[in-house]
């Protein structure tokens, strides 16, 4: 669904001014034939087959302090919740959130972590009940901005791990690509300290163009990009205290990375 | 215990005390100065070995370069096509002739949500247009999230570095003002300050009204604001508050993600070294209607402030291309030896120097950074978008000398140097008076001391002295010698 367009402030006079200073009477109307575009021939051409996305990915991930576990598609299930489990232990876990995705509904990801008795929010509208419990809990002495926000956000701020389902992996650099809209919401990769994401080795393209042209193919209406597409590639960092790397600034600081073969 | 001699004037105001005076202040700071060169050499390093990583680094170079060069060729085009999606995806649009204009902008939406607190990623056009100074003065509080940024609002300084813009500060001197802040004492340890950052710019991102960002590049073709970080704070200010504002100057655009990825290889290989920074995020419009999170509005602040005037200019349009990956300061001799602040501008280095200026319109004071430099080229060198910086140096000078503003005693010695060098008995002269005069100062061949304008060099450096015979005395010998030794070569 789109959005109700938006308004623009002071285009013409600021568009005329430009295409003067470049020697035209008034603003360009056809596309500049390009006379290039895009990245050189030669890094395009790099051709790599699965397994060799896979070790490119694990080998860049792994440089960058993220954990990789690689689990069978007969076996992922049990697998996962295995390797989930001694995560959330080692983590000392206590709520975790994880995007509405059907794949992760297949996994049971859901149902395991409320088994375990972790403070369970997927990305979806809150049920009343789970409002009102939510507030009593925190119930707040003097009221903030943040506490009058939505109860969704408010919840996924206070989990430890954020679960998702990538809709692109890049080999060549290790990112995640993860679009917004609807159960896939930006917060959970981002406020929960720690990110957990599973996916099937088909989602694994070399380079990042691959993913950028099949968010172009999957919204031929200029109308309906997501409105935020994140690539993550390894845990929040910074080196602006003496040129200490400090890993776990603002984002999650331990990223795990689950590949189904 | 060494006492490490530091700077702590408020840097806020720096155009006013003179690049005579900021160059000495910088000189002056020790640990400055090391810091400087530390950072710079591990930031050119890791670009060197990520450009090996890429390989065929001058072709990607090259296509960067074509990619901007069209882009600024062509803005008329890609500017309206982004604004178009933009909006059509649900964000505004507001072009912004001059500094001011954009800041009735941000201060007009600011008004509209009664907005009390904006929490800023990073965004040099900010800064570029003194907006926290004018959020303040209308009683809003702008908190800078970049723990860099964050670090230099408590110290009341400017950055000194476009990547790291704390690069002057130690641990000690981060851990007082965190100190002071908190009202506890913090220890002087990376870790224990990150974290007492990280708690405290959280709760600002929860509680502001307003997310304030700057752009890296804007995508034409889907009116996308792409954005680099590291720490996520850029990721912070786009996914909480309810309205998020953009603002980027009128360059800073690509024409396809196709070129995006391009740009994406070019600017954190140049910048840190990196193959990719942590996090980018494609922000196109705001919260879709399906959306559970993210802002309800999104503004774009568009700002030509100066830029457009390069449009056109034989020399200068180039200009327009920089990417703001801050390759040229790691590189530049002058940048590591007095580091950000004695450029007196929020862009620092060979790139500050050549946009400062542009973009005041300042030939006189900001015409200065002209000089700043060795024009040894490195700059355009390690430029990942082959920017000449080095020619547009000598431009500038140039610039400066015809409108007469370089002092009085330099014109009148430069004509008496065109008139004397243009004549040959005056300079036989000038050149035999030049060793006479110059013999008494010298030690051992060199001159330690001179008097003015001779101690304009002598003053940090020794100069070898003259010899006493020439070349021109000495080239009727020379070509003796030289007929002499190719006869016995045959």
């Amino acid at each position: 669904m789109s959005n109700k367009a938006g308004v623009i402030n002071g285009k013409e006079a600021f568009m005329l001014n430009i295409a003067n200073r470049l020697g035209r009477k008034e603003p360009l109307k056809s596309a500049p034939t390009n006379p290039v575009q895009g990245v050189p021939d030669h890094y395009k051409a790099i051709d790599l087959n699965e397994q060799e996305k896979i070790e490119l990915f694990v080998h860049n991930w792994t440089a960058l302090s993220g954990q990789v576990l690689i689990v069978q598609r007969a076996e992922a299930k049990a697998t996962i919740a295995a390797y989930l489990t001694k995560i959330i232990g080692e983590l000392q876990v206590t709520a975790a959130s994880l995007w509405e995705h059907v794949e992760l509904l297949e996994l049971g990801i859901e149902q395991q972590l409320q088994s375990m008795n972790i403070n369970t929010v997927p990305w979806r509208v809150m049920a009343v009940q789970d409002t009102a419990t939510d507030l009593t809990n925190n119930e707040q002495s003097n009221p903030t901005k943040w506490s009058a926000r939505d109860k969704l956000l408010q919840a996924t701020e206070r989990c430890e791990l954020g679960i998702v389902y990538p809709d692109y992996v890049i080999a060549n650099t290790s990112t995640l690509v993860l679009q917004a809209g609807g159960g896939q919401g930006r917060s959970v990769s981002l406020l929960p300290s720690s990110l957990f994401a599973i996916f099937p080795a088909e989602r694994l393209v070399t380079r990042m163009g691959e993913a950028l042209q099949g968010i172009r193919d999957t919204h031929p209406l200029n109308i309906d990009y997501p409105s935020s597409v994140n690539m993550i590639t390894g845990p929040s960092r910074s080196a602006d205290i003496e040129n200490d790397l400090t890993i776990g600034v603002h984002g999650p600081g331990k990223v795990y990375a689950i590949i189904i073969v | 215990m060494t006492t490490i001699k530091t700077n702590n004037k408020d840097k806020r105001s720096l155009i006013g005390s003179g690049l005579q005076q900021r160059t000495e202040d910088a000189l002056a700071d020790e640990f400055l100065r090391k810091a400087v060169a530390f950072t710079t050499d591990k930031l050119k390093n890791g670009r060197l070995n990520a450009m090996a990583d890429i390989g065929d680094w001058e072709i990607w170079r090259e296509r960067g370069r074509a990619i901007r060069e069209n882009t600024i060729s062509h803005l008329d085009y890609y500017l309206t096509q982004f604004a178009d999606n933009v909006v059509n995806n649900g964000g505004n649009v507001h072009f912004c002739s001059k500094a001011d204009d954009a800041v009735q902008a941000f201060l007009g939406i600011a008004k509209q949500h009664n907005a009390k607190l904006v929490a800023k990623g990073k965004s040099m056009v900010s800064e570029e247009i003194h907006l926290n100074h004018h959020l303040e003065e209308h009683g809003m509080e702008a908190i800078e999230t970049d723990l860099g940024e964050y670090i230099l609002q408590l110290a009341k300084e400017t950055p000194s570095h476009l990547i790291i813009p704390a690069i002057h500060k130690n641990k000690q001197q981060i851990a007082d003002l965190f100190t002071e802040d908190a009202g506890y004492a913090l220890p002087a340890e990376t870790k224990a300050l990150a974290t007492y950052a990280k708690t405290k710019l959280r709760n600002y991102f929860l509680e502001s009204d307003i997310g304030l960002t700057g752009c890296n590049f804007g995508v034409a073709e889907s009116g996308s604001i792409s954005l680099v970080s590291n720490e996520g704070n850029g990721r912070m200010v786009t996914t909480l508050p309810k309205v998020h504002v953009v603002i980027m100057g009128m360059e800073r655009l690509v024409p396809t993600f196709d070129d995006l990825e391009v740009m994406l290889n070019l600017l954190p290989r140049s910048a840190t070294g990196q193959k990719l920074t942590t996090y980018i995020s494609l922000i196109t419009g705001p919260r879709k209607l399906k959306d559970l999170d993210g802002p309800e509005e999104l503004h774009v602040i568009i700002l030509d402030n100066g830029r457009s005037a390069q449009l056109g200019d034989p020399i200068f349009q180039e200009v327009l291309n920089c990417i703001r990956c801050a390759a040229c300061l790691n590189v530049c001799p002058v940048y590591r030896h007095v580091g950000g602040h004695a450029y007196g501008s929020v862009y620092s280095g060979p790139i500050g120097a050549v946009l400062t200026p542009l973009i005041q319109q300042d030939m006189k004071e900001a015409g200065q950074l002209a000089y700043a430099s060795s024009l040894c080229g490195a700059c355009h060198e390690a430029c990942p978008v082959k920017i000449p910086l080095h020619d547009m140096l000598v431009h500038l000078r140039h610039r400066k000398v015809r409108a007469k503003l370089t002092s009085l005693p330099e014109r009148f010695a430069f004509r008496m140097y065109e008139f004397t060098f243009g004549r040959v008995t005056l300079y036989k002269v000038a050149t035999k008076s030049a060793y006479y005069l110059l013999k008494p100062l010298s030690r051992k061949g060199l001159i330690h001391r001179a008097p003015f304008p001779l101690s304009g060099w002598t003053d940090s450096r020794t100069l070898p002295m003259k010899p006493k015979q020439s070349f021109r005395d000495r080239w009727s010998e020379l070509q003796n010698e030289l007929k002499g030794g190719m006869k016995d070569e045959q």
